[in-house]
């Protein structure tokens, strides 16, 4: 928590010979981070890849291509082969496979082109059918030029007039009308412009000899005899996806895993009788590395830990436990931390729901969000993202539950009870007493929960700052302290808005009397403000140590402090603006539902009802609220302190979905 | 106190003007970081952290609006 994985800085060395047992071994136990070998020198050089290397490529590719063409891409193998049966099938297989599947895939491929073809012709030859002209007297004239073609309007009129000595034949369709003009050569132009004005589009003939309609049954029959063909290729590829795929998948999985390993030579040093891999790893399992190292590479490769250079950057595995896990995925979407820095993770955890809780704030839509969270979790199992996301929704809708009972009493925008200066106000006593008064009412109380919100942000951005304090400590003395010249501002802004408020909201008042109670009450008017000395002092005091820690430039962001402040007061105002929507529609559709007496208008009512509530309210309020938790973190909170930019932990390792090792 | 009707009408016009316009200069700003960040997004997926943070910053406008407005209301 708050602290990434303890990373130890590891140097790997060994004997030649034993390179592929130590490979192995490290991609089995996938801890170790790798750093790529860059510097080669007269002593080290880049390692050549294992000898398996070129054979397993060969094979890959073959599987490859025997993959397109049988169309497996996304098959999925009901279950994992061992490892053993992959590598004593696999020479026989890809023999089998190779002579039953190329030669049958290029047929295919040769029959496919050959029916498109025909069918191209097919579809030339079809409007001219009805003109009953033979194919081979529309081409080939000495004086004559023939236009076939489809036209947008009829053109034989204006053709007929204007053009001297032609012979045009037309075949009005639903939406077009077929040409066949002949015309002497001369005319040749002045044709082919009236052809233009009536959106003529010209057939390409096929070069064929006779009766179109002849030809065209002909060229039907063909490709009925073609068609037949394929079906017989298909059933016998068929045949052998059945039998092969589960093979071929995970034969492919596993000859993927195999180069993996087998071009890891390439980032790391060897000499000509010893390897040097450089990493990081946990530090607590560096052990495991070495006992590991000892027994497969029998005494041939051992790991030792040295310090790291300054210059090296230490790899960053972020480390929180089991519920907090979900929350890394914002922290992902913005940056990796860096390994010295503060990991925010714990802080997401604990704001988000309770920031997103308060503006949903209702019972109903939290249980929704619940139960939205558990199906996405449900659905979507093998999407690690998606996972998270439903974990977070479900946090998220859990705490909006909690405000929306215990809180504002309120499910689907409607009170528990109404309120007391309105008893006719629609409310779930109609159909049960539920003995829970709302602490705060969203329409009412809207002073107070601006109030709420401000104490929310000034606990939200004394941590900011003080983690901020801690990320420069180590490095920097001075910044550290600028620091807290910043919390010094803030500390003196917040009890300032707190004395203006004073007692008009119950929030200020137990803020006055408990922690900003040790500030003696000295207060002056100015400008109708009433301004609290030991504040301003505070303020004062923290500008000054802004200006000598962080220099004068920073000046221009002391504004920013209240700027953020005021802004958690978006806490407050998704809340009524939410709650006022649901309002708005309850409003306008409750009379149409229990009053009007109609049925149909009724069950229209309750149809609007739903939409209204579902679309405006439940997803657009629930997505607003999560943009606006997660700003809250991201913008006001990570500015105070985070950097990012780290480097992820990503070691040696492999993911086995459909095949298994056999020991 | 008691307020002259017309006058409590005028400061909740006001305080109407103070969310009205602090949301149009809001949507104004977003528009354009908005096209920017989504542009960002599309050559790089992992520009979307930093896009959304950039997008929502001037939502700080409205929210500024939103107060005022609250405050006014709560005057009258």
């Amino acid at each position: 928590m708050l602290k990434p994985e303890e990373m130890t800085r590891v140097v790997v060395v060994g004997s030649i010979e034993s390179l592929d047992a130590t490979i192995e071994c490290l991609y089995e136990l996938g801890v170790l981070h790798l750093i790529d070998f860059t510097e080669q020198d007269e002593e080290f050089r880049i390692g050549q890849p294992l000898p398996t290397a070129s054979d397993t490529s060969q094979k890959l590719l073959k599987l490859r291509s025997i993959i397109r063409s049988l169309e497996i891409e996304d098959h999925k193998p009901a279950r994992a082969m061992h490892v053993h049966d992959i590598r004593s099938r696999m020479d026989q297989a890809l023999v089998t496979l190779d002579l039953n599947t190329s030669s049958k895939a290029d047929s295919r491929q040769k029959i496919q082109a050959l029916v498109r073809e025909k069918e191209g012709e097919i579809r030339a030859l079809e409007p001219i059918v009805p003109f009953a002209i033979p194919v081979e007297l529309f081409d080939g004239y000495d004086n004559l030029s023939s236009f076939v073609g489809i036209c947008k309007t009829d053109p034989s009129a204006a053709l007929t007039s204007k053009v001297a000595e032609c012979e045009v034949f037309a075949d009005a369709r639903k939406s077009d009308v077929v040409v066949v003009a002949f015309v002497k050569s001369e005319g040749r132009t002045e044709a082919s412009k009236i052809l233009a004005e009536h959106g003529f589009q010209e057939i390409k003939l096929p070069k064929v000899k006779g009766d179109p309609d002849e030809i065209v049954v002909q060229l039907r029959k063909q490709i009925k005899e073609l068609e037949a063909d394929l079906a017989r290729i298909e059933a016998d590829l068929d045949a052998i996806r059945k039998q092969f795929a589960d093979f071929i998948i995970s034969s492919d999985e596993h000859l993927s895993i195999e180069i993996l390993k087998a071009e890891t030579p390439l980032r790391i040093a060897t000499s000509a009788n010893s390897f040097i891999i450089d990493g990081w790893a946990p530090s607590h399992r560096v052990d495991e590395i070495r006992t590991a190292l000892d027994t497969m590479c029998c005494g041939l490769a051992f790991i030792e830990t040295v310090s790291p250079e300054k210059s090296e950057e230490t790899p960053v595995k972020l480390k929180n436990p089991k519920p907090v896990k979900p929350f890394e995925f914002f922290i992902n979407l913005v940056s990796t931390p860096k390994y010295e820095e503060i990991d925010p993770t714990l802080v997401l955890f604990i704001t988000f729901p309770l920031f997103f809780g308060f503006m949903i704030g209702d019972l109903g839509f939290g249980l929704s969000l619940v139960v939205l969270g558990a199906m996405i979790r449900w659905k979507f199992k093998s999407s690690p993202d998606l996972l998270k996301l439903g974990a977070i929704i479900l946090a998220g809708g859990f705490m909006a539950s909690v405000f929306g009972l215990f809180v504002f009493a309120e499910a689907f925008g409607v009170p528990f009870h109404p309120p007391v200066e309105n008893p006719d106000e629609h409310s779930w006593e109609v159909i049960a007493n539920i003995p829970i008064h709302p602490l705060l009412d969203k329409m009412r109380d809207s002073m107070e929960m601006i109030a709420i919100s401000l104490v929310a942000g000034w606990i939200h951005l004394t941590v900011g700052f003080t983690f901020g304090f801690v990320n420069h400590y180590p490095h920097s003395k001075k910044h550290a302290v600028g620091k807290i010249a910043w919390l010094l501002v803030l500390f003196g802004l917040f009890a300032e808005m707190m004395v203006i408020a004073g007692d008009a909201t119950q929030t200020s008042h137990f803020m006055n009397s408990t922690v900003l109670s040790p500030i003696p009450d000295v207060s002056a008017d100015m400008i109708g403000i009433k301004v609290s000395m030991p504040a301003l002092g505070l303020i004062v005091a923290g500008v000054l140590g802004i200006v000598v820690f962080e220099g004068a430039m920073a000046l221009t962001e002391v504004v920013g402090v209240f700027t953020n402040l005021v802004s958690y007061a978006r806490l407050a105002a998704m809340a009524i603006g939410k709650g006022a929507v649901a309002v708005a529609f309850n409003f306008m559709l409750f009379p149409m539902i229990f009053e009007s007496g109609n049925i149909v208008v009724a069950i229209l009512g309750v149809l609007a009802l739903f939409v209204s509530q579902a679309f405006f309210v439940f997803f657009i309020g629930a997505l607003s609220s999560g943009i606006q938790a997660i700003r809250l973190n991201y913008v006001e909170f990570f500015l105070k302190f985070f950097e990012g930019g780290g480097t992820e932990f990503s070691p040696l390792s492999y993911e086995r979905k459909y095949s298994v090792i056999t020991k | 106190m008691a307020l002259d009707p017309t006058a409590v009408g005028l400061a909740l016009v006001g305080a109407g003007i103070a969310i009205g316009a602090a949301g149009i200069g809001t949507g104004i700003a977003q528009a354009q970081i908005g096209a920017a960040a989504v542009g960002a997004t599309a050559e790089d997926p992992k520009m979307f952290g930093k896009g959304l943070t950039l997008m929502v910053l001037p939502e700080t406008i409205v929210i500024f609006g939103f107060v005022v407005a609250f405050l006014i209301y709560g005057l009258v």
